[in-house]
């Protein structure tokens, strides 16, 4: 039974190895192509508007680490923090990796529907930040974070 | 032109060396899945009652240390053994809700933790919603 298991494990592994190769190196292609700067720019012309800052999450690629920063000296720079949030959401729902990997193990209706439905969760928690944010206290328009307040 | 392409083939290299074990393994947790639990009960967990299912699908998303993109092996395992697609939807998506640690360090050090903890909440009712749209639609 343990050679069963190891022989399917391997034969899917090597069966997804080149989907998988193909994903990498386009999710870092991507990467390199759009630079952060580029990204906060948009960001910016976007200046609080949720719809915007989650379809540029959307597409845009890469671990969401590296634009914190980024996003943090936007957000003391007047981005709204609802904003702000609809970006990280919809950045971590969606990536190019993802959708070589999505398309591949349920077909691409499977990720049409990811990409839809991320972007209604985005907007959907964007929103939520902009009607309940002051509520539980948390600053939502000024430029300061609520840390430092 | 050169320079950009070796530097992105050295970071697909580095990618590489972290995605390729997580998924190596996660294929190895999604066939043992298969061999090891029945599918009836893998339908009457993750496929019976759709509301159940998807909320259950998500927590385990969120509280589950499953590493960047080897959720998709053991899913599929799951879809396979007779798991709904909103089920499905709902793994793949909550395990995005919570992040690497050092991603939630810097969020919940930028912006506060009750925007990181509000978010999450958030995140996962609507990650929820999201699920039982596609339960409905696909």
């Amino acid at each position: 039974m343990i050679a069963d298991i190891l022989y399917i494990t391997t034969t899917r592994f090597l069966y997804s190895l080149p989907i998988l190769t193909i994903a990498i190196l386009a999710a870092e292609t991507l990467n390199s192509g759009i630079s952060k700067e580029k990204i906060g720019e948009y960001l910016r012309k976007t200046r609080r508007n949720i719809f915007g800052t989650s379809l540029i999450g959307l597409v845009t690629p890469g671990p969401l680490a590296p634009y914190l920063p980024l996003l943090r000296v936007l957000r003391d720079g007047g981005l709204p923090l609802p904003a702000v949030v609809a970006f990280i959401t919809s950045q971590t729902l969606v990536g190019p990796l993802r959708a070589f990997l999505e398309i591949d193990f349920f077909g691409p209706a499977f990720f049409a529907y990811r990409v839809a439905i991320s972007f209604f969760i985005a907007v959907s928690v964007g929103t939520c930040y902009q009607l309940f944010g002051n509520h539980i206290g948390l600053d939502i328009s000024s430029s300061k974070t609520e840390h430092e307040r | 032109m050169m320079k950009k392409t070796k530097e992105i083939c050295m970071k697909s290299l580095r990618d590489m060396r972290t995605i390729f074990p997580a998924f190596f393994v996660a294929t190895l947790v999604g066939v043992m899945l298969e061999f090891f639990i029945p599918e009836n009960i893998v339908y009457m967990v993750l496929g019976g009652n759709p509301f159940l299912s998807v909320v259950l699908a998500t927590i385990l998303g969120v509280i589950l240390p499953i590493p960047r993109y080897a959720t998709y092996p053991i899913a599929f395992s799951l879809f396979q053994k007779g798991a709904s697609i909103g089920t499905i939807f709902a793994l793949i998506s909550g395990e995005v809700i919570i992040g690497s640690p050092d991603r939630d360090v810097m969020e919940f050090k930028y912006f506060g933790w009750k925007s990181f903890v509000f978010r999450g909440i958030l995140c996962t009712v609507f990650v929820i919603v999201g699920s039982l749209i596609v339960e409905a639609l696909l």
